[in-house]
Parts: structure tokens; C-alpha cells; sequence
């Protein structure tokens, strides 16, 4: 039972599970969050451009991201990467990438396939007339699409995308297949080391927990406001 | 004042639907109403008592008060928000009210001890929007609660509830799911699954506002029908000439209270109060 | 790029003396179906209760629903992985505790489960607001007629929710699907887990992937072109 629960394990492993674990799972969301809106806006554009070529590799990629398991996306990554570094340089052999590096390329690549799905609602949901009326006024493709459509998509969109973040919160704990210190790879291994995985795994689900659902309750509250405004 | 404002009966009118129309034959002779025990005049069938009915804080009825007898025709009306909705609503406990009690039948409403559904399921109701279920063809429509509810056979069910859709006129869409029909066709199936239960009383919540203004018609003959049969119906309506035809008396409702409560010759002759004649003169002007 | 690709590779014995690396791929793809199919039963029923319970009027029965929601889709399904398997069998009583530890395909067991408690409060969302996206007269007509609470629910509200919802479910299963893979850290035998196998035997490493990728998207085909016909087969004339 849970009577011999000690809570000493984990105060004395806070500045690891924070200072380092943390620091590297909020860095990795903030950045892969911010890559994958960029790309998944470009991608949604590219997708219902209805250039060919174009549009059908937008969606080639977009569905097969959405098919396949981020663990295996991340396995992926994690051999191709040296690869493409290589490709890229000239080299002749892989490029060693840190881990890093590797794993925010990985995230930014696979998130960008599932915030380019909610920024084609975003755009789709803008009514027509209002790219007539850009146009009218004598806008071209990307002075409409960066002055009217994208602000207003955004805007329209936003909770959806704070809501994808927190997924992408949860799901950066999936570089513990890559042993990589993220929280929770620093909570497992200060659990194997110690032999306390009762303790830290309890500890880890409720911080991820607390965060998560404040977050969410956040955008909740967000949610509501946009849609008063609207 | 207006000359009568029934429409025309559904025989002629122009087709909705020209896939449906040939099939739909419009009320048909025989009764709709059987196993009513008979009238003892004057028997109260539903009696109102002072019931209130808040929101939160929002008070949307008043100390409502009144009876309908058995065998009688009431309608109710009054301005958008006035209450008669939920008035009628409060009959079966459809909604809730706190104050006051409601006997429909000898059995109180708002009493732990009575069994809502078994009261309900004497008590037919009609909706504004029909609320047939979409996902049942008309048939299953008409029979599933006699079967899950009274515990009716399959086939006396199916037997009452298809003798019942002829009656309406609807025979040949036995079938068809409500998506397949016109609003008007819809709302007389939504009667006859009403009246398959075998109810004491009908209910008619707005029955015919949401449809468009050639179905009303076809709806009110049913209903017209219906009161001619000797069925206790109360009615929340705009319709004044169904009620100049066949109410006996006629509720007026504003701000959640009963205003005017009279005799149908009373409340059309000189209604007493100024609030049921700026609405009837608003009303009776087009 | 110097990489050495090598496609018959999947005609080589794999080392653990079992069969080819093919038959490997094609178990783990077996596991994957299995435990999938199986969370998925437990998802479909608690989701649908958890669901209802949202929907009810009590509010305690509100409550309850919220609870479970909040709790397993606020805990990344990783974490619910780690303690269904390593903290749940120290928590029981002891002999309790023993006892599932010993458990034959332990993995297999505590990923259906935990797969299922999580996709449940994603399917009770999905039933939430199905029931609540249907005209509130539909509720009353029921109740109106005389049904009880769960007649209103077994005969008017569900089925026409989970049509209302089939769209939805369908990518939560094929997420369910996917989410299997996560049971590889707690050792089931799954595709990417073989394909992850395969690569540390042969260094093979884009022909396994590749393999299992080509796998989890025909799968994916499959349940959606399944899932059109069920859609087509539960379609009611006259609707939309």
C-alpha cells in the first residue's frame, strides 16, 4: 500500500525535474508549437491553393502524418535526420544532430500535419465575400491571404490551437523512447535509479495534471470570450 | 374583424411535395378517438392551482389558476414569452414549477409519489416542431412507445397505430422515415402517435407555427376533428380560428399570468381586459 | 548518402528463431488489431456511460462525468501507461498486487485497459456532444410519450447521437489505433515495437519503418473505407 510513500525522493530530485526535465519539455512545445503553426498555415494554404502538384503533396503529407503513430514518426526522425543533415552538407556520412535539435524537428514536422488541419477550418470558415472584397480593393494572393483571411482564421481558430498545444504538451513525454530528458524521462529516471516509481510516476501524472488542466481550463475561458466578441 | 381565418380544408390545395401529394388523402371519415370512457359533465380533468414557476430568479409564471373540464376545448394565447408554453408544459412535468399543484385525472403532478411516465403516457402532446423521431420510420414512430411504454403487443400496436395513420390521411407513408415528409405531413403523424397512446388529454403546443402557412390547414382539420370527438385538448395557439370554431373557452396569458380566462363568446365579444384587446386587436388585423 | 538499402531483408530469419522478419512485422501488426479492437470495446461503453452521465440532470451525475474526462485527458496517455503498469500492482493489497504482476501478457492486458479508460473520456466527449447537438424537443417528445429516463435515452437520444457522431469516432478509434504504439514502453509486442526490434537486429533501419508505415496506412484505410460504408449502411433516408 501506499504507507511507506516518500516524499523525500522527489523533493530531492525537484531542481533535476524541473530545472532540467521541465525546462526541456516547456522549450520543446513553445518552439514545436511555433514551427508547426507556421508550417501547418503554409500547409493549409498549399493544400487548398488547388495548384496540382502543389495541393496534392500538401495533403500526401498532412494525411499520412495524421496516419501514423508519433512514436513511430519519432523513431523516424531520429535515424532520418543525420540523413537529411548529410543530404543538406554534402556530407558523406550522417550528420550527428543532438537530441535536442532532432526531437523539435520531429515534433515541428509531425504537429504541423494537425495544426495545418485546424488552420483549413480556420480559413474555410472565412466567408467569401470577404476575399472578394480584398480583392476588390486590389489586393493580390498574399497581401489578401496575410491582411484578411490568416488574422481573422487565427483569431477564429485560436482555441482550437491552444487546445492542439496542450496535446503537444502531452505528447512531447514520447521522447522517452529517444531517453531523453524531458520531465517525465527525468522523473523515470530518477525512479529506476531510486527504485521509487510509485512515487514519481504519482508525482509526474499530477503535475502534468495541474498544468494541463489549468491550461485547458484557461482556454475554456478564452473560448467563451471569443465567442461573445464574434 | 376578419372573415373566418380557418384555411381552406387540404383537398386541392397545391402540392408540396409533388412525390407525396397524390398519396396523401387528408383526414378521413371514422373516429380517431376510441376508449374514452364517457363524459360525466363537468368532471374536471385538469385543474391548475395557483402554480409559479421561476428561472433562478426569473419568474415565469404566476400564480396560474384553471380547469379543464372533461370533453372541453381550451386555448390558450398570448404575446411570445407570455408563459403559455410553459404553462402547458408544467401539465405533464415536462417542466418543472415549485409553487401550486396541477391534477391531471385525479393524479397530482408534483407529487414524489406518482409515477411521471405512467401520467404521461395518458397525456398526449403535440410540438411545435413535431419531434417525430428521425431515426424511426413512421410506423415504428407510431408504435414504440405503445410497446415500450404500455407494453402493447407488436401487432396491436402496429394495427392501432397504422389504423390510426389512415385516418390522418397518411396511410400510404407507413414506410417512409419524417425526413420523407412535408412539415404538415409530419405534424398530423405526430398526432396520431398522440393519440395511439390511447391519452385522456392532448396537449398542442403551437402545433401548427412552424409550419408553412399552406399545411396549417391539413394540421387543424385533424384537430378540429379531434374536439368535435369529445377529446379534452388544451391548445396553446395563435390560431383564433380554430379557437372561434372549436374552443369553449379561451385562457389569455402576458408576463406569466392568466389574464383573462372566459368563455370563447366572451373573450371574442369584449374581452375585459386592455391587454387581450390590444392583442386581439393586433392580432385579428391582417 | 551511403546507406545501404537492402529489401529482402524481410526474407531473412530474424534472431529470435520465430520466423521471418516479415512474420515479426505481421505479429506485431496482429497485436496492434487485437489490443486496439479490444480497448476499443471498453472505450465504446464506459465512453458512452461517461457521456450520458454529462448529459443527465443530476448534477452529481455531471460531476462524476466531468471528474473522469478531466482526469484522463489532462495526464499524458504515457504516464497513464506507467501507472497502470508499474504503480497499480504496488498500490493493490499484496497478494492482489502479486497476482497481476504474475499475469500472463501482462502488457497486452494493461494496455487494453489503460487504452481503454483513456479513449472513454475522448468517445464520452464525442457522445456529449452528439446528445446535446440534437433539438431539445426531441428529449422532451420522448419523456413526453411516457419513457423513463433510460428509454429516452435507449430509443431516441443514442441512436440518433451516435449517428450524429460516426465521423468523429471513427478518427477517435483510428487515434485508439495509433496510441497502441505507446504500449511498446511497457513491452508489448506491437507493430512500431517490432519494426523498432527489427531495426537493432538487421540496422536495416528505413525498410522496417518503412514497412510498418506502409502497414499503419492501409490499416487506416481500411477502418475509413469501413467506416463509409457503416455510415451509408446507418444513413437515414430523407436526412440531409
Amino acid at each position: 500500500m501506499l504507507s511507506n510513500f516518500d516524499f523525500s525522493v522527489i523533493l530531492k530530485s525537484l531542481p533535476y525535474l524541473f530545472g532540467q526535465g521541465m525546462v526541456f519539455t516547456l522549450s520543446l512545445t513553445a518552439m514545436a508549437a511555433a514551427g508547426g503553426v507556421v508550417i501547418g498555415t503554409l500547409l493549409a494554404m498549399a493544400r487548398l491553393s488547388g495548384i496540382p502538384g502543389v495541393w496534392h503533396l500538401a495533403k500526401g503529407y498532412v494525411e499520412l502524418c495524421r496516419s501514423l503513430p508519433l512514436v513511430l514518426v519519432i523513431f523516424w526522425f531520429y535515424f532520418l535526420v543525420p540523413y537529411i543533415g548529410a543530404y543538406v552538407t554534402g556530407s558523406s556520412t550522417p550528420i550527428q544532430v543532438g537530441a535536442f535539435p532532432s526531437a523539435l524537428i520531429t515534433f515541428t514536422a509531425f504537429e504541423a500535419a494537425y495544426f495545418a488541419e485546424i488552420m483549413r477550418a480556420g480559413i474555410q470558415s472565412i466567408p467569401k465575400g470577404q476575399t472578394a472584397a480584398a480583392s476588390a480593393l486590389g489586393m493580390n494572393y498574399w497581401q489578401t491571404m496575410s491582411n484578411v483571411v490568416l488574422p481573422q482564421a487565427f483569431r477564429n481558430m485560436l482555441p482550437l490551437l491552444l487546445t492542439q498545444t496542450i496535446v503537444l504538451f502531452q505528447d512531447t513525454s514520447l521522447v522517452y523512447v529517444l531517453s531523453l530528458t524531458d520531465f517525465m524521462g527525468a522523473a523515470s529516471k530518477v525512479a529506476q535509479r531510486d527504485g521509487r516509481l510509485v512515487e514519481m510516476y504519482i508525482f509526474a501524472a499530477i503535475v502534468y495534471f495541474a498544468i494541463c488542466f489549468s491550461a485547458s481550463f484557461l482556454v475554456r475561458r478564452l473560448q467563451r470570450r471569443v465567442a461573445i466578441i464574434r | 374583424m376578419t372573415s373566418s381565418p380557418m384555411p381552406a380544408p387540404t383537398a386541392g390545395q397545391p402540392a408540396v411535395d409533388a412525390d407525396h401529394a397524390p398519396k396523401d388523402a387528408g383526414l378521413q371519415p371514422g373516429s380517431l378517438v376510441s376508449g374514452l370512457p364517457k363524459a360525466a359533465p363537468g368532471e374536471t380533468m385538469i385543474a391548475i392551482d395557483a402554480i409559479s414557476k421561476w428561472y433562478g430568479e426569473f419568474q415565469v409564471l404566476t400564480n396560474c389558476t384553471t380547469k379543464v373540464a372533461k370533453g372541453e376545448v381550451v386555448v390558450v394565447c398570448g404575446p411570445s414569452g407570455s408563459g403559455k408554453s410553459t404553462l402547458i408544459k408544467c401539465v405533464n412535468a415536462l417542466e418543472p414549477f415549485q409553487k401550486g399543484q396541477i391534477t391531471v385525472a385525479g393524479t397530482k403532478v408534483l407529487d414524489k409519489s406518482t409515477n411521471l411516465p405512467k401520467l404521461r403516457s395518458r397525456v398526449g402532446m403535440v410540438f411545435q416542431h413535431f419531434e417525430l423521431f428521425p431515426h424511426l420510420t413512421i410506423t415504428e414512430n407510431l408504435t414504440i412507445a405503445q410497446r415500450k411504454v404500455l407494453k402493447r403487443d407488436g401487432e396491436d400496436a402496429k394495427k392501432r397505430g397504422l389504423d390510426l395513420l389512415a385516418r390522418v390521411g397518411l396511410g400510404a407513408h407507413a414506410h417512409k422515415y419524417p425526413g420523407q415528409l412535408s412539415g404538415g405531413q409530419q405534424q398530423r403523424v405526430a398526432i396520431a402517435r398522440a393519440l395511439a397512446m390511447n391519452p385522456v388529454v392532448m396537449l398542442f403546443d403551437e402545433p401548427t407555427s412552424a409550419l408553412d402557412p399552406e399545411m396549417v390547414g391539413e394540421v387543424l382539420d385533424v384537430m378540429v376533428e379531434l374536439a368535435k370527438e369529445g377529446m379534452t385538448m388544451m391548445v396553446v395557439t395563435h390560431e383564433m380560428g380554430f379557437a372561434r370554431k372549436v374552443a369553449d373557452r379561451v385562457i389569455f396569458m402576458d408576463r406569466g399570468e392568466i389574464v383573462e380566462d372566459a368563455t370563447k363568446d366572451e373573450f371574442f365579444g369584449s374581452p375585459r381586459s386592455e391587454r387581450a384587446q390590444t392583442f386581439l386587436s393586433k392580432i385579428l388585423q391582417h | 548518402m551511403n546507406y545501404n538499402w537492402n529489401w529482402s531483408i524481410f526474407f531473412d530469419q530474424s534472431p529470435e528463431g520465430t520466423g521471418t522478419y516479415a512474420d515479426m512485422l505481421l505479429s506485431g501488426l496482429q497485436w496492434t488489431i487485437v489490443t486496439a479492437l479490444c480497448a476499443w470495446v471498453i472505450a465504446f461503453f464506459l465512453g458512452s456511460l461517461v457521456g450520458v452521465l454529462r448529459t443527465l440532470p443530476s448534477k452529481t451525475a455531471n460531476a462524476i462525468g466531468t471528474t473522469y474526462v478531466e482526469i484522463f485527458r489532462n495526464v499524458p496517455l504515457l504516464v497513464q501507461m506507467f501507472l497502470w503498469y508499474f504503480v497499480l500492482p504496488e498500490v493493490l493489497p499484496r497478494q492482489l498486487g502479486d497476482a497481476v504482476k504474475q499475469m500472463p501478457d501482462a502488457p497486452f492486458y494493461t494496455a487494453v485497459v489503460c487504452l481503454g479508460f483513456f479513449t472513454a473520456s475522448r468517445v464520452a466527449e464525442q457522445v456529449r456532444a452528439g446528445i446535446q447537438a440534437l433539438p431539445r424537443g426531441q428529449r422532451m417528445a420522448g419523456t413526453a410519450m411516457g419513457f423513463t429516463t433510460y428509454q429516452t435515452y435507449r430509443y431516441v437520444l443514442l441512436p440518433n447521437a451516435y449517428r450524429i457522431i460516426l465521423p468523429p469516432l471513427t478518427s477517435e478509434f483510428l487515434n485508439n489505433l495509433k496510441n497502441t504504439s505507446v504500449a511498446l514502453t511497457i513491452g508489448l509486442l506491437e507493430l512500431t515495437g517490432r519494426a523498432r526490434s527489427m531495426q537493432e537486429f538487421s540496422f536495416q533501419v528505413f525498410e522496417a519503418f518503412t514497412a510498418a508505415t506502409i502497414l499503419y496506412v492501409l490499416i487506416n484505410l481500411v477502418v475509413v473505407v469501413a467506416a463509409t460504408f457503416l455510415e451509408r449502411a446507418v444513413a437515414i433516408p430523407g436526412q440531409r
